[in-house]
């Protein structure tokens, strides 16, 4: 096995266990509109953690290059591209999955987040994004972002 | 009855920050840390927020409109310093931008002030407050506006018990902010360029209630962020290191050198506490002599530091260099960056004699050690000079200073920069040809307070170290480094007699 199919592999185990702790969180036979509150709550924690710290214009411009790289393999989130680098617009987001199947939902924000987290990781290394993001994100912190200082 | 305050003074956690600020920082102050772009402001913030925040005295880092958070935390996180685990628990970042952005100071005030009242810090940093300043004024903010901000700002911490800390871009003081009379601690942060070579430099401008050390002291920023260097008489004075008076009072006993019959040339041994150059040229063995002396302290028991200025000692020829310093009998100060101050090397230099409990030092060599030393220092190298040996003799160590020493046979020099009258004792090496081949000499010059040798001897250099070998009877005019066979010279004067 390559490097690259190595890390693409453990990319899809990560996003995958994320859309399996969304559709928990969502609860048992949760329907779409479930999920996507359950998906769209973790987005404001989310916002809620990090904004206090790198300001909302920060926040926004990982949520919009978050979005950019999850296209690649979820073709669905392209229209969920709406707002400006200023915000983090939730709506197009919502939108967009809305419109989907439960599974297809979370598969999606799966990828989404995980990217995310992976993104911040290689800004401000592992550790720093455990800390900031222990309090509202526990699935993710077993996976192991890019780590630019290690 | 009268009951003055007590002023709390905090350690910063910046080495020789402390010496400079006059011991250290009061606690509750208004301080401005100010200095051009790049000069080290955030750096020197950060690190002295990650050296006294904890969960019972947390601090606030507002981030206004400097480089974007991010960034900072992605950089400020390479030094070791910084604590992951303390964001959120002890170290807390806030965001201001947006508020900084519109230019609304009194929101911006606002937002400090809950925030302060939510968290209770007891350490408060504004990094750049410059940038709060300038939106303010580019928003039409009338200048008393802002004055009034800071005024309110200055206040509100001091009551709120907050060692505050603004960070600025100042270019000059004679930047006429109201900021400058209201705090009550200005820290300047300075950066020279003379052609390619770059000094940092610290000053600290004002210190309420306290004597900081006036003028400009080098500082350098490394993986561990910033070492300023004080003055090495502070440094000696704050730690305790200076040589016990009554031991120097009483008749000084004499190290061995290392090198047998050297001891008795130098009348019986290198009195304790004296500083000694060897000079000579290019290969005549001076670092084989230096060695052979930290070699000596070894064998007695004392351990010593080498202080290098050009090759490697680990990786050095002299196997029994590299030996002791792996073993530890002699701590190593390799010292071959670029840009350096005297204040630099005498406070890494005093740090590891302080380490290793060291009676003995290498300096090895001047020459070396001064073109380390930033071109704007080397200008003062005599005074340099001057500071390092009597720093050194005042710690009570007995140095031994390598100096290459450049051919010449027209006159005899003992050091190329006119200070060999600073040391207390000089050993000189030479070559001369005899018979066409290069051989060697050595000579006590002199012994400061002791009767010496005068004889001039050959020695000779092998795997086991330096030989000495008699003096030369039967050549004279040996230091023009061409001597002449004395009795050839009175036999040919003979014949033609």
């Amino acid at each position: 096995m390559t490097a690259d199919s190595s890390r693409s592999s453990n990319t899809d185990d990560s996003s995958e266990e994320i859309a399996a702790w969304l559709m928990r969180a969502a609860g048992a036979g949760a329907g779409s509109k479930e999920v996507v509150a359950t998906i769209v709550a973790v987005f404001q924690d989310l916002d809620g953690a990090l904004t206090p710290i790198i300001g909302p214009r920060g926040v926004a411009a990982l949520f919009h290059r978050s979005l950019h790289l999850a296209v690649r393999s979820q073709p669905l989130l392209a229209a969920a591209q709406t707002g400006t680098p200023t915000t983090m617009d939730l709506n197009g987001l919502k939108m967009q999955l809305a419109a989907q199947t439960p599974a297809v939902a979370v598969a999606a924000a799966g990828v989404l987040l995980h990217t995310f987290h992976d993104l911040l990781g290689t800004l401000i290394g592992a550790s720093l994004t455990e800390r900031l993001l222990r309090s509202v994100w526990p699935p993710l912190l077993n996976s192991t972002p890019q780590d630019s200082k290690s | 009855m009268t009951s003055k305050v007590a002023i709390q003074r905090l350690a910063t956690g910046v080495p020789g920050l402390d010496e400079v600020l006059g011991g250290g920082l009061p606690e509750f102050s208004f301080n401005l840390i100010a200095g051009q772009p790049g000069c080290g402001k955030t750096t020197l913030a950060h690190q002295i927020m990650f050296a006294l925040a904890t969960p019972e005295r947390p601090a606030i880092y507002f981030t206004v409109l400097g480089e974007p958070p991010l960034k900072m935390l992605r950089y400020q996180q390479q030094f070791s310093f910084f604590d992951s685990e303390a964001i959120n628990r002890s170290v807390r970042f806030i965001n201001l931008s947006e508020d900084a952005l519109a230019g609304d100071l009194d929101r911006a005030m606002q937002r400090i002030v809950e925030e302060v009242a939510l968290h209770s810090p007891a350490l408060v940093f504004v990094d750049s407050f410059r940038s709060a300043v300038l939106t303010g004024e580019t928003n039409g903010e009338p200048p008393n506006r802002l004055q009034h901000f800071v005024q309110r700002l200055g206040m509100l911490m001091t009551s709120w018990q907050a060692t505050t800390f603004l960070i600025g871009e100042y270019f000059d003081e004679s930047d006429a902010n109201p900021v400058f009379t209201f705090s009550d601690g200005l820290i300047w942060l300075r950066q020279s360029v003379q052609r390619n070579s770059m000094v940092r430099k610290i000053e600290v401008l004002k210190m309420r209630g306290q004597a900081s050390l006036p003028g400009l002291h080098s500082f350098r920023i490394g993986g561990d962020g910033l070492e300023v260097y004080p003055p090495a008489s502070m440094a000696i004075q704050s730690d305790g290191q200076a040589a016990d008076g009554a031991a120097t009072a009483s008749p000084p006993p004499r190290l061995l050198s290392g090198v047998p019959g050297l001891d008795a040339m130098l009348g019986g041994g290198l009195p304790r506490g004296y500083s000694l150059l060897v000079a000579g040229p290019s290969g005549s063995g001076k670092s084989i002599l230096a060695a052979a002396f930290l070699a000596e302290g070894a064998r007695c028991g004392e351990t010593g530091v080498i202080a290098a200025f050009e090759q490697h000692p680990n990786r050095s020829r002299i196997r029994i260099l590299a030996d002791l310093i792996q073993s530890g009998a002699v701590g190593l100060l390799d010292n071959r960056t670029a840009d350096t101050s005297i204040d630099e090397v005498l406070f890494k230099l005093l740090r590891e004699i302080r380490r290793v409990g060291a009676s003995r030092v290498v300096i090895d060599s001047l020459s070396g050690f001064e073109l380390t030393l930033a071109p704007t220092f080397r200008e003062d190298f005599r005074e340099s000079l001057s500071k390092l040996v009597s720093t050194l003799a005042s710690v009570g160590v007995t140095t031994l200073m390598t100096s290459e020493l450049e051919d010449r046979y027209t006159d005899l020099r003992f050091s190329p920069y006119g200070t060999a009258f600073m040391t207390d004792a000089i050993i000189v090496q030479r070559y001369i040809e005899v018979e066409s081949r290069l051989r060697r000499v050595m000579a006590v010059v002199k012994v400061r307070s002791s009767a010496h040798s005068n004889e001039l001897r050959e020695y000779s250099i092998d795997g086991d170290g330096i030989h000495l070998g008699a003096m030369l009877a039967d050549q004279e005019g040996l230091l023009g480094g061409r001597p002449t066979h004395k009795l050839a010279e009175s036999a040919h004067q003979g014949q033609a007699s």
